[in-house]
């Protein structure tokens, strides 16, 4: 008998091949290191670095930070003029992330469940479409849209509901001299920039109930709302929740759409913007920041303790 | 007697495809029936058609005699097994089988009460606070079960029930399903492409094929009597015979079908022929009889009409591959069917 039982080695990509073969972790490890050393270090790092400095805190009359450990940036926080900023913002987000869940649902379960094909395609490119285009040119269309002299104002007057946009805009805190200058704009702008990151985790977490499991629900008497409310509502959670978590902090940190379209009044993005500017509070700007992040973290263990990631 | 289920010409059609063409069918209150058939045969559209997740194009589908035509799955009192279980993730088991009892209003106490007493009837008491995917899969086909039998069910209805199970405990799952359906008295309809399994555990069997129903009748009557050429081919390894066939070995000119194990080796008989292969099957031997390179002679197998498969049972004498035999067999079991 002549031949052997292998080949030769072909040359250094052979080699490799069979180096990686021996140790499979090996070839993890080499593919991994630059995203982690990216990660790790420029993005955790500066995380920590800002938890740090909202730990120091600012010499009133120097104006230059003080590096001792203290709470008293963060007691700052609590100050009414402070608060109420933070309250706003979370108020703002928690009602973006409630209508962008409602507007989102049926969106994304035709998709998942009935799209199919060329339909499909027009869904995703509908989806993706707005977040080609600059989000600047898309929030100062939104100016004009909601504007008093937009065609908001104008499709209103036109079909009679002139009045009942007037009665809104009358209503307290919420509205404004405009849409463009109140906070019910600032939320339809928030909405329409951060729904598409909703849509996308609702639809792909949905595509993934199975039919039956729909079929078995109807099968053992169940009608549309219950079958929504037990089995779809469910199984889609984890994709609600990862939707959830984009549209709400995204709001949590945004400074440019309510610097544009709103009402004056501050938000965090705004806060930490002017403090690490042209106030130059470092502290104080990174315990502001620290806020949305405590805030996600809570979210996200509440949301696991009522298990939304139980499907998953 | 009103059927427990009645299809009266019902067709459904997909576009161009007739996947169920006018099919006539009543099954028995009480039985246990096959829908049997090879894939896209029409058989699980027709179950589809009773549980309500199609709607027929054509005609008319009964339960106890009522027009299903305007009634949604959720209010028809039949219920499914599904072919890959359809068991809730997110609900540990006990509340899965307690599904169809919440959608009634039925309260927690009681619910859990019966779950617990149909988990028992499954053989899965203790189960109940796991969740689905912490159980095998013919743990999970138990619970699939035990949550459609918890409704009382008049007709319970099964897609490819043991499809996904291996083979010891497909064999378990068949005489468990024959006995818990004998001892329930419900109608039991299922659908499988499995003859030996629609044979075994079925008192009634409908064979489909494209869309319309080739066969309905008791496995034994399907086995031994095929109707058509595909009923004998499908169910079973029957020797389907051309009527040159039929003809050389004494009938008339028609198809018929001739089971292996009808067929005997004798030293004279009304063929012969060439073994042209053997394999062994544990309770025999099933061999390969043609012309092989035979002349064109009466009494031998014809050329070019491909070879006949006889079964030699286990103790028999296998005759080697290349021997020249005769067959012989008794005058009934050669069946005539019809030229389809």
């Amino acid at each position: 008998m002549t031949g052997t039982a292998a080949h030769p080695a072909r040359g250094p990509g052979d080699r490799l091949t069979g180096l990686f073969w021996r140790r499979p972790k090996l070839l993890t490890a080499l593919l991994i290191a630059p995203p982690l050393l990216w990660l790790g270090v420029v993005y955790v790092g500066s995380l920590v670095a800002l938890l740090i400095q909202s730990f120091y805190s600012i010499d009133r009359f120097s104006g230059i930070v003080v590096k001792e450990f203290t709470l008293r940036t963060y007691a700052e926080l609590l100050i009414p003029s402070n608060f109420d900023v933070i309250v706003r913002t979370v108020t703002m987000a928690a009602a973006v992330t409630l209508a962008s869940v409602v507007v989102a649902f049926p969106v994304a379960f035709f998709a998942a469940r009935h799209a199919k094909g060329r339909w499909k395609a027009v869904f995703y490119l509908g989806i993706m479409l707005p977040l080609w285009s600059s989000y600047l040119v898309k929030v100062y269309a939104w100016k004009l849209i909601l504007a008093k002299e937009g065609i908001v104002t104008w499709a209103a007057e036109g079909i009679g509901a002139g009045n009942l946009l007037n009665a809104v805009l009358a209503l307290p805190v919420i509205g404004g001299n405009s849409l463009s200058t109140s906070y019910i704009g600032t939320f339809l702008v928030f909405l329409y920039v951060w729904l598409p990151y909703m849509i996308l985790p609702m639809q792909a977490s949905l595509e993934r109930v199975p039919t039956s499991m729909l079929e078995a629900s109807a099968d053992l008497g169940a009608g549309g709302w219950r079958t929504f409310r037990s089995v779809i509502l469910p199984l889609a959670l984890p994709g609600v929740i990862a939707g959830s978590i984009f549209t709400f902090s995204l709001t949590l940190g945004d400074y440019i759409i309510p610097q544009i379209i709103g009402s004056s009044r501050f938000f965090i993005g705004q806060t930490v913007y002017s403090l690490q500017g042209t106030a130059g509070n470092i502290p104080l700007a990174a315990a502001f920041a620290v806020v949305p992040i405590a805030i996600m973290l809570v979210y996200l263990t509440v949301a696991r303790k009522m298990g939304a990631f139980d499907a998953l | 007697m009103t059927p427990a289920v009645e299809f009266q010409s019902v067709s459904r059609h997909f576009g161009t495809v007739k996947a169920v063409d006018r099919v006539d069918l009543a099954i028995a209150e009480g039985a246990f029936f096959a829908m049997l058939g090879p894939s896209g045969s029409g058989k699980t559209t027709c179950l589809r058609l009773i549980s309500g997740f199609e709607m027929p194009s054509a005609g008319t589908v009964r339960i106890f005699g009522e027009d299903m035509g305007a009634v949604p799955p959720n209010r028809r009192h039949v219920n499914t097994v599904f072919q890959d279980y359809a068991l809730f993730p997110h609900m540990s088991v006990r509340d899965n089988v307690g599904y169809g009892l919440m959608v009634r209003g039925v309260d927690r106490r009681a619910r859990r009460a019966k779950a617990e007493e149909m988990l028992a009837l499954v053989k899965l008491d203790g189960f109940g606070d796991r969740k689905p995917a912490q159980l095998s899969g013919g743990q999970r086909q138990r619970v699939a079960l035990a949550r459609a039998l918890v409704n009382e069910p008049r007709v319970l209805l099964l897609d490819e029930p043991l499809g996904a199970l291996d083979l010891k405990l497909r064999e378990a799952m068949q005489d468990e399903l024959k006995s818990l359906q004998q001892r329930l008295g419900i109608t039991f309809v299922f659908v499988t492409h499995d003859q030996g399994e629609a044979l075994s555990m079925a008192d009634r069997v409908a064979v489909f094929n494209e869309g319309r129903v080739a066969q309905v009748g008791t496995p034994a009557e399907i086995y031994e009597r095929p109707a058509t050429r595909f009923v004998a081919d499908f169910v079973g390894s029957s020797n389907v015979l051309p009527p040159e066939i039929t003809a050389a070995v004494g009938g008339p000119r028609a198809w018929a079908s001739l089971r292996p194990e009808a067929i005997r080796i004798a030293s004279e008989g009304r063929l012969r022929g060439i073994v042209t292969g053997a394999r062994y099957l544990g309770a025999g031997t099933r061999i390969e009889v043609s012309a092989g390179a035979l002349p064109r002679t009466p009494g031998y197998l014809p050329q070019d009409e491909g070879g006949i498969a006889v079964l030699v049972p286990a103790g028999r004498a296998v005759p080697a591959v290349g021997s020249e035999v005769a067959l012989d067999w008794d005058e009934g079991a050669l069946h005539l069917m019809e030229g389809a």
